[in-house]
């Protein structure tokens, strides 16, 4: 079959970017990476893209197909072809470009290694010099996270990183939830008091994309859910971003609905929200700030008291919480076609996820 | 006629009433009759799903109860957080029988009904985007946009993960395109269409969700568009109220009217301002609905 592609190249040399058009006669079964092997093979040595083992072991083909971050060994040609579709292959995002297709990961490693992505053994040695063992049930913990082979699909896609290059991100962010969770390991508090810190858990906007595109499954948006419950069952809450989640549990325990007005001040801090209130005067004239006074309260608001207590009672807080519905959630197939017919436009464009920071560098 | 458990959630009843105006004044017209559900609470709008997620469960599976308990099929959400609150919550119960025992349990020791797991979470744009729902917009909207050019904005959570929401392909959604021509407008297409709008993070690290706020908002005003169209009262907020704050950031000015999906299709329907409510919006809305005659 003959399949078609449009490279988005870029010259290290000169800083131009292109995008160029290739077409091979490739057999049905071939992958997008074997047909860039094909591409560089037969008609421009000159192509640059990382690849090793071939099989969707070793995360080294990372690359977007249409603006979304796929592995190229992964991603099978014979319905785009067949459906005469032409997709734009590019760099991956939120990393410097080396050479056409080819990041600079350095970035990426440099988060990893500042999560210590190594066991830091916590446990006691049973005295009678036999193996130290655990549950199957209590390793389903990390199951998901342990799938991670690095690749970075997700850390390109991911829109708080856009914003804020320095945010740990969802590989780094797993990666510490597959310590946190491990129960050999004995910094689990160390590591939350970490990985809080001003670019870690709460910096994540729940955009999703990096759950989206995870070609293993990790699913790294739940592991830094998983990483916010276990800060705030240890206590580990001074960041406005866990001060923001308590209070939400706090309405629906108390009003049962958001008490939004009182949000600000509850997530900032009486000083800062003083700094806030000509802009909140600026939402009050159009009725975006509601009255506190007198509270919405929701019919029954008893029974969301009482559910409370009891799950507080049954106490699967923390990590816990959300790793009894992963069975669940496991057992859906994957339920969205995709769509090649639906062409947007942007999907041309060089970064279709165009990463800059705002406020100073915009003001310029 | 078809009945609907309406779930208006947190925004509608509070800072975006206009959302619950407009799709009240609009379901009729589209062949949904809303039970309002009264015994309900937030959704937790991912912050209890973070914080205490046991609780998140607890909660969300109420809502679904007293959904049931209505005797509809559906239970209507307008708003994209909701949406997959609602949704993964119900994935949650309904394929996993022992979990839902426990929940079912501590639901009916504090007197919720059981739950069955059988009552489906849909968003009025997929009511509204296909099937008898679109039949009828197509006839309501006979007013019209006037080749108005509107810019889609889906935000997050009623595309990502796919898994739990479904409707459409993430990465090409067609739905807001689809009724924003049925309406007589003109889409516009451009890249931050499905991005973050930056909201859950708005007041935790407003720099940081500035800076995805300013995509959408800056791409749209490039590409010509009178007005921007979100399903998701919590990026509207962002895209209405913070928009000031962009003003003060970069110095730029878009003044870009932000329209809830109720609204635009109200617009379309002949719905009046006592129902739409523009001026509950901080960004004014006068260019759009002088164009429009509203």
């Amino acid at each position: 079959m003959q399949v078609a592609l449009k490279i988005w190249r870029y010259d290290p040399e000169g800083g131009d970017r292109a995008l160029r058009e290739y077409e091979v006669d490739a057999p049905e079964w071939v992958t997008l990476l074997d047909v860039l092997d094909l591409i560089k093979d037969r008609q421009d040595g000159t192509l640059a893209y990382r690849k090793s083992c071939r099989m969707m072991i070793c995360g080294s083909c990372g690359m977007r197909m249409d603006g979304a971050a796929v592995l190229a060994c992964k991603t099978r040609m014979y319905d785009i072809a067949e459906a005469g579709h032409v997709p734009v292959i590019s760099a991956m995002g939120n990393l410097p470009i080396v050479k056409d297709l080819v990041v600079d990961m350095a970035p990426f490693w440099q988060k990893f290694r500042a999560m210590k992505p190594w066991l830091e053994p916590g446990y006691v040695e049973p005295p009678d010099g036999k193996e130290h063992r655990i549950s199957q049930e209590r390793m389903n913990v990390i199951h998901k996270e342990s799938l991670c082979i690095n690749c970075g699909c997700c850390v390109s896609e991911c829109n708080s990183m856009e914003s804020d290059p320095e945010f740990l991100g969802p590989q780094a962010l797993a990666k510490g939830m597959r310590f946190v969770g491990d129960p050999r390991d004995g910094r689990k508090v160390e590591r939350l008091e970490d990985y809080n810190s001003e670019h870690g858990i709460w910096d994540c906007t729940r955009c999703y994309f990096c759950t989206e595109r995870c070609p293993k499954g990790v699913d790294p948006r739940d592991a830094i859910a998983k990483l916010g419950a276990e800060s705030v069952k240890e206590g580990i809450t001074r960041d406005m971003g866990a001060k923001h989640a308590k209070w939400f549990v706090t309405s629906a325990k108390t009003t049962g609905w958001l008490r939004e007005t009182e949000l600000v001040p509850k997530t900032q801090g009486v000083v800062s929200s003083i700094k806030q209130m000509k802009f909140a005067m600026s939402l009050a004239k159009h009725g975006k700030v509601p009255p506190p006074v007198p509270p919405h309260v929701a019919d029954k608001v008893d029974e969301a008291r009482a559910l409370h207590e009891i799950v507080s009672a049954q106490d699967r807080r923390g990590f816990l919480g959300h790793v009894q519905g992963e069975r669940a959630i496991a057992r859906i197939e994957r339920a969205v076609e995709e769509d090649p017919e639906h062409a947007t436009a942007s999907r041309d464009a060089a970064d279709v996820t165009p990463g800059r920071r705002l406020t100073r560098r915009t003001a310029d | 006629m078809r009945k609907v458990a309406y779930y208006k959630g947190c925004l509608a009843s509070l800072s975006a009433k206009e959302l619950d105006t407009s799709t009240r004044a609009l379901a009729p017209k589209v062949g949904l009759e809303l039970e309002e559900l009264e015994t309900v609470t937030c959704c937790g709008a991912g912050d209890i799903h973070e914080a205490d997620p046991d609780f998140y469960l607890h909660l969300n599976a109420r809502i679904l109860a007293y959904a049931e308990a209505t005797g509809a099929e559906t239970l209507m959400t307008v708003c994209n957080v909701c949406t997959l609150n609602l949704r993964q919550a119900n994935a949650m119960l309904s394929n996993d029988d022992e979990l839902r025992g426990r929940v079912n349990e501590n639901l009916q020791s504090v007197g919720v009904p059981a739950y069955s797991g059988k009552i489906d979470v849909r968003h009025l744009l997929w009511e509204i985007a296909e099937g008898e729902g679109y039949e009828l917009l197509k006839q309501a909207a006979h007013k019209g946009l006037k080749g108005l050019r509107v810019a889609p904005f889906y935000g997050c959570q009623i595309l990502r993960p796919s898994k739990l929401l479904g409707f459409e392909d993430p990465d090409r959604p067609w739905s807001l395109e689809r009724i924003i021509e049925a309406c007589g407008g003109e889409a516009i297409d451009y890249p931050a269409k499905i991005k973050c709008c930056g909201f859950p993070i708005i007041q935790a690290r407003e720099e940081t969700a500035l800076g995805e706020l300013i995509q959408p908002i800056e791409q749209a005003s490039e590409a010509g568009a009178d007005a921007i169209v979100t399903p998701c009262p919590l990026c509207h907020l962002s895209l209405d109220a913070w928009q000031s704050k962009l003003k003060a950031a970069t110095g730029k000015d878009f003044r870009m009217p932000i329209l809830h999906l109720s609204q635009l299709v109200g617009v379309a329907a002949g719905l009046e301002e006592s129902e739409l409510k523009f001026r509950r919006h901080v960004v004014p809305v006068t260019p759009v609905v002088e164009k429009l005659e509203v």
